[in-house]
């Protein structure tokens, strides 16, 4: 047999601290690849996700395997993974690349198809596979569209005119609101030289007042954290508090350390978790 | 999803004229409609092919893997995207395999490098004395 070169996931797994943590990496950044170009804010989320991860190498050569859709290495890492967890020990996993997926706004056609592909290949069975997805994203799974269907692109174009008609709306109520500050100026110019600098005072408190009201809702980040330690939204410092410290208690790596490295991994992921949403929600509230 | 391309006859990189003459002959009528909305509008067509791309991988992927009955792998998508399972041994084994096989390598260099070395060396040096005795004499 002649001896093929090792490729760079390979050569990376013989590097790897921990080579299910390395496979699950390069699921998760294909995930991440299959929603189209992976920028610098879906890198960042992608290291803070996996932040407990113990592939102890640099995140980069994994991401350029990934978007470089290498069939080979990805076979690889899925039967790794597929070796080291199944059913209910994939769980952390699969809740990983479920929150890639539905990061700013809805999954991707080809998010749907990966996801499906990720339960069957970890023997999740759709019924469980549902609700988790739902405690994640938050909305229930629904089957995808279907761009061999003319519907889709009916729908597409049907949502596309409307935003295009949302957006002339706002457009003009946008030059009504410009042509009244513009007459309002001209009125105060015609007053005297001090009136006008109150004018100025005004306006600019008026522009901050404006970008206050812009400030995003208080988001989907602090209800996902929520969601993660079983709360209500609305629920008190002490009751996070309390919450983080029966979580924690309950999925600490150490509890599982005499049932092998598999269930401390898995353990850690989830306290990892658990952690990051105490201390998001410590931080905002 | 449905496989446009297969269902019309065609491969995904045909070009313009080979899906006119295709839907032109298509005789199923509902496939036509669909075909002209998707296949002969620039854009769509890019979107269609993104989409058809990673579903052939996934297929491909679980024709490797055994998961050519999972449960989510149904309908249109699995009737159009499936492959024949693949007979192509473990990812994973060849390259157990393959790092076994330069392991058996590395230590039947190390074990006999060091006697050829001398031995090369030797040689090396009986054949550059006979050259000189034999310049000389």
């Amino acid at each position: 047999m002649p001896i093929a070169r090792f490729s760079p996931f390979e050569l990376l797994l013989l590097k790897s601290r921990h080579q299910a943590d390395s496979a699950a990496l390069l699921l998760l950044a294909w995930v991440l690849a299959s929603r189209g170009h992976i920028g610098d804010p879906e890198r960042a989320r992608l290291t803070e996700l996996t932040s407990g991860f113990r592939h102890g190498h640099a995140l980069e050569p994994i991401i350029e395997i990934a978007a470089s859709q290498d069939l080979a290495a990805i076979q690889l890492a899925a039967e790794l993974l597929q070796k080291e967890c199944h059913g209910e020990q994939a769980y952390p996993f699969l809740r990983l690349a479920i929150a890639l997926a539905v990061e700013g706004g809805k999954p991707s056609l080809a998010n749907h198809h990966v996801l499906r592909f990720l339960a069957d290949l970890l023997g999740v069975a759709p019924s469980e596979f549902a609700p988790l997805f739902e405690a994640v994203a938050g909305k229930a799974f629904a089957n995808p569209d279907d761009p061999s269907r003319t519907g889709y692109w009916q729908a597409k174009e049907h949502h596309r005119q409307q935003q295009e008609q949302h957006r002339q709306q706002q457009e003009r109520h946008n030059s009504q609101r410009e042509q009244e500050r513009q007459r309002r100026e001209r009125d105060y110019q015609e007053q005297s030289r001090e009136r006008e600098r109150r004018d100025e005072r005004h306006h600019y408190q008026r522009q901050r007042r404006h970008a206050g009201d812009q400030a995003p809702p208080p988001g989907d980040r602090t209800r996902r954290a929520l969601i993660v330690l079983g709360l209500q939204p609305g629920a008190s410092r002490s009751e996070i508090r309390k919450a983080y410290r029966r979580l924690a208690q309950t999925h600490h790596p150490d509890r599982v350390y005499t049932q092998g490295e598999a269930r401390v991994a898995s353990a850690s992921l989830r306290f990892q978790r658990i952690k990051s949403a105490y201390e998001y929600l410590m931080e905002v509230s | 999803m449905r496989d446009l391309y297969k269902r019309l006859g065609l491969s995904p990189d045909a070009s313009k004229e080979a899906i006119r003459t295709a839907i032109d002959t298509c005789q199923h009528s509902a496939l036509k409609a669909d075909a002209q909305m998707v296949l002969q509008v620039e854009s769509r067509r890019d979107e269609y092919d993104a989409l058809h791309t990673t579903l052939c991988d996934i297929g491909l992927l679980r024709a490797r893997l055994g998961l050519t009955h999972g449960a989510y792998w149904q309908d249109s998508v699995a009737n159009d995207f499936s492959l024949p399972p693949d007979s192509a041994r473990s990812r994973h084994e060849e390259l157990v395999e393959r790092l076994s096989h330069a392991a058996s390598w590395h230590n039947r260099w190390r074990a006999w490098h060091a006697p050829w070395l001398i031995a090369g060396l030797f040689s090396l040096g009986v054949l550059a004395g006979a050259a000189l005795c034999h310049m000389l004499l």
